[in-house]
């Protein structure tokens, strides 16, 4: 303690404390995240109840598992492990280790005495100490091993806390550095082991150095600049990202986006050394070979043929034949050809994100619409061109041809679900068709997709009349989930077609916070949790992942077939779409898009879209007229709607003043604004319900 | 007189010796890297026909196969310098439509380096391509170098509808037989009614149906 040099951890009293609170940093975090896991969207999400297994529903499940089993974190849970068991470890030594405490110099308890003695009891106490323990007094005890100076400090000892509680000068320097002979040396520790500075290890020491700055921390911020370089945002290999773009044109179609996804490099992987090629042309012939409605069993076009016989044979030519070969669900009797065909369906969908985010770049409405649909097929393994009723259980190419007669347009499963009982008994069901309880099971899984339904869109500025140009505007889109061939739709409540703004003083709305206002069914606003409903799992049996829809809406301009607005994402909503015995619930859903609006006033025409990533024939696309009012003439609207002049004296009416506009002034007479269609309300909501437009068509 | 421990300061300079080495074979193998790398960039567009065409068509040497050749008449080098143009404004379109769309996607870290590293030599040679155009047309015919392009985007922007209007005219077959089943079918459930109800005249039906058909055939050969 009389030294003021650093010291090393001798006794290991401190260094457990300090490994143990830099693990536990590292490990507390690694493990919430380990087991957040549990609370992953597709494990909560409810699912489509369905006993339909297909011919390889196997085949598909052990895949699904495979890919779970990739995206546990194996990694992390070892590295977790062994920071619990170096955390456990570190307690363990603190629990073992005696600490020292370090004595406090403490006056009484030298002499022996209670705080409570007064100074006079003191002074006979010492006076009966000093004549005992006098070094004159008092021979040196052999038996205790006591020494000459032993007694001669003790007695010195002794003496300065006497004087620390009498004397004046002693006693402040007691108090002050509680110490009666004044300051004392002081001596910083480092929690850390003596043993790394002891002798002979330096060298170890100097390795593991290295190891941890010339090689461990090179390797770990390489390896994860040329992952982040590797990978592109959308997850697939920069490489495949590289050459999709490469394959993108203006005209693309859907088919020439499946041809486009085979370059992707992450079949390489799946089809390594003598799989490239192994059953091609079987495949080829399978595919190519006359189907049951169409020219070939898979379903593409003559184009998409000639495309794939230009390739030259090798992965890509096989990756593209099993493609097509999975859209058409066209049977390869092959173990692993089949394995090979939904592996390589699954992967296409993740390359079709890329190819989205680079037909989103370009811009052009033809190849992101392509996108959209190339991915609906690629989860429902449907082809391009064929019937959308084969995303139903059992509907094969024969039954949906049955079903839609020799028509050239295809039914859609809403088309289809929406005939009465009896005659789609009689369209579907017969001999070489499908059985009674096959029909039974198609229905049942028809009346439970989630098809959403758009009661009303309109745009706003929250807070606002009218939209002025340059301003924030929220496009909201109002709908239902109604699932194919429900009946009894209830009739739409007017009052869940508004959109409320939060009330000013509601801090947690305009924060952000995960609260919403909806008119409750007297009519008077209630808050819900924001965001909290899932959709049901998609029902894909033959995607080889699991999947939840998500529902993308974006506005487009049609003259120029270019993107306005690019594409907003919904997968979770704000009520629920299902009670829990998946009933449809008929909640009126509100989807908000937030853009800036047009920085000229006028009439735009847009056209919307809604598209359900996951099932085929669920798009909506309608017209939306955004009206951008000239700014001088909203306020002047402001004005007239204004219920009582602002007095000159109020903060409103000198913020009127200042914007140029005398205050008291007559109302001007009113001008039927067209454009502007207040809601149907009480008055006092009248302020909150702000929307602009509603004359919105449904098209399809 | 000082004691220099040579000993001793072996080691600091054995370090010196290792840093400066480790950086010096990481800097040249990472740019040995780099070279090798982008000398085997894949070309943005595929082999140039039309301009491999035009030159060996230039460059046809008339010694070469002694008075047989004749010399390439002018009319057939302009031709071919045309049919060059055409190429190059349609890899001059895709090339400016690009453009933005892959500086954005490489902003987002959706495209790799290395493709916005082929798009600027595609760029740069696309700019060399279109100079020695215009000169070698000057040099064919004076100042056609500055009409050349225009000419070459009428024929491109014509090709390419001609292309759009045949792939319609290919469908004709598939729909008039479809039509022709289709109204194969009509026809019979007509009789079949007809034949049902025993009222009215055959042949009006008939008549009818015919109009209803042969109506979006016209519009479909258009």
């Amino acid at each position: 303690m009389s030294s003021s040099d650093y010291s090393y951890d001798e006794q290991g009293q401190f260094f457990p404390f300090f490994i143990l609170t830099v693990t536990g940093l590292v490990t507390l975090p690694l493990t919430y995240s380990l087991f957040r896991r549990s609370t992953d969207d597709d494990a909560l999400a409810p699912r489509i109840s369905s006993d339909y297994k297909t011919k390889h529903g196997d085949v598909v499940a052990s895949l699904r598992k495979a890919q779970k089993r990739k995206q546990r974190k194996i990694k992390r849970a070892i590295f977790v492990v062994l920071g619990w068991a170096l955390m456990a470890g570190m307690v363990y030594l603190i629990v073992v280790t005696q600490r020292i405490v370090p004595k406090i110099w403490n006056p009484y308890d030298i002499l022996g005495i209670a705080e409570s003695f007064t100074e006079k009891q003191i002074k006979s106490h010492y006076k009966r100490l000093s004549v005992k323990f006098h070094p004159d007094k008092v021979r040196p005890d052999p038996s205790k091993n006591e020494t000459l100076e032993m007694l001669n400090d003790r007695y010195v000892e002794l003496t300065k806390a006497y004087q620390a509680l009498t004397d004046e000068d002693v006693r402040n320097n007691y108090i002050q550095y509680g110490h009666p002979d004044g300051k004392q040396s002081f001596s910083i520790g480092i929690a850390l082991p003596q043993f790394i500075i002891a002798e002979g290890n330096g060298k170890y020491l100097i390795l593991l150095y290295t190891g941890l700055m010339g090689i461990l921390l090179p390797y770990l911020v390489g390896s994860w600049w040329y992952g982040t370089k590797r990978m592109s945002k959308e997850g697939v290999l920069m490489e495949s990202a590289n050459r999709l773009f490469r394959h993108y044109n203006e005209e693309i179609d859907e088919g020439g986006i499946i041809t486009a996804l085979s370059t992707g490099k992450e079949f390489e992987a799946v089809l390594k050394g003598d799989q490239a090629e192994s059953g091609l042309s079987k495949i080829e012939s399978r595919i190519s070979a006359e189907g049951e409605s169409s020219p070939f069993a898979c379903g593409f076009s003559t184009k998409d043929k000639e495309k794939l016989e230009d390739l030259d044979s090798g992965v890509r030519r096989k990756v593209l034949a099993l493609l097509w070969a999975y859209l058409g669900r066209v049977e390869l009797d092959d173990p692993a050809l089949t394995k090979a065909k939904f592996e390589v369906g699954a992967i296409a969908r993740k390359l079709n994100q890329s190819f989205a985010a680079i037909a989103l770049a370009f811009g052009n409405i033809g190849p992101i619409a392509g996108s959209f649909k190339a991915n609906q097929h690629l989860i429902q393994a449907v082809s391009p061109k064929s019937s959308p009723l084969l995303q139903l259980p059992h509907i094969n190419d024969k039954v949906a041809a049955a079903i839609e007669g020799d028509s050239k347009i295809h039914l859609t499963v809403q088309q289809f679900m929406d005939r009465p009982d009896a005659e789609r008994r009689q369209l579907a069901v017969g001999k070489d068709l499908l059985t009674a309880e096959q029909y039974k099971e198609a229905i049942s899984v028809g009346k439970q997709l989630p098809f959403f339904r758009v009661a009303k869109a309109f745009f706003k500025v929250t807070g606002e009349k009218v939209i002025i140009p340059s301003s924030l505007v929220t496009l909201v889109i109002k709908g239902r989930f109604i699932p194919p061939g429900t009946e009894n739709i209830p009739a739409i409540d007017e009052v869940s077609l508004e959109d409320i703004d939060a009330a000013e003083d509601d801090m947690d709305a305009i924060l952000g916070r995960k609260k919403k206002i909806v008119k409750g069914p007297d009519g008077k606003p209630v808050a819900v949790e924001e965001n909290s409903a899932l959709p049901p799992l998609t029902f894909a049996p033959h995607y080889a992942r699991d999947h939840s829809p998500k529902w993308y809406a974006f506005l487009s301009d049609s003259k120029q077939d270019k993107m306005a607005v690019p594409p907003f994402t919904f997968d979770k909503f704000d009520q629920p779409i299902f009670t829990e015995d998946g009933k449809p619930t008929f909640n009126m859903v509100a989807l908000k898009a937030q853009f800036a609006a047009p920085p000229q006033p006028g009439h735009y025409t847009f056209c919307m879209h809604v598209i359900c990533d996951s099932y085929v024939g669920f798009d909506t696309k309608m017209e939306v007229t955004l009206v951008v009012e000239d700014a001088s003439k909203a306020a002047e609207m402001e004005a007239e709607d204004e219920i009582s002049e602002p007095e000159e004296d109020s903060i409103a009416g000198q913020m009127q003043a200042l914007k140029g506009q005398p205050t008291g002034e007559a109302p001007k007479p009113k001008r039927k604004q067209d454009s502007s269609d207040e809601e149907s309300g009480t008055d006092e909501e009248e302020d909150d319900a702000s929307d602009t437009n509603t004359d919105t068509e449904d098209e399809s | 007189m000082f004691d220099i421990d040579w000993k001793g300061l072996a080691l600091p300079f054995a370090y010196l010796l290792v840093l400066g080495g480790a950086l010096m074979t990481f800097s040249t193998i990472y740019r040995r890297r780099k070279i090798a790398e982008s000398a085997n960039l894949a070309p943005w567009f595929g082999p140039h026909l039309q301009r491999d065409i035009y030159l060996s068509l230039l460059h046809l040497d008339p010694e070469d196969g002694g008075e047989k050749s004749p010399k390439v008449p002018d009319g057939v080098l302009r031709a071919a310098l045309l049919r060059r143009a055409v190429e190059d404004i349609e890899r001059l379109i895709h090339i400016k439509t690009a453009k933005q769309a892959c500086g954005s996607l490489l902003q987002r870290g959706s495209v790799g380096d290395d493709l916005w590293q082929r798009f600027l030599r595609a760029e740069k040679e696309m700019e060399e391509e279109l100079r020695d155009v215009v000169t070698e047309a000057n040099a064919l015919a004076p100042n056609w170098g500055t009409i050349i392009f225009q000419s070459a985007h009428e024929i491109a922007a014509n090709t390419k509808l001609r292309q759009r209007l045949d792939e319609i005219q290919a469908q004709t077959d598939a729909e008039k037989a479809w039509w022709d089943k289709k109204r194969g079918q009509i026809q019979a459930d007509f009789m079949k009614e007809l034949e049902e109800s025993e009222k009215g005249s055959t042949k009006d039906g008939n008549e009818d149906d015919a109009v209803v058909v042969d109506s979006p055939k016209k519009g479909g050969k258009k």
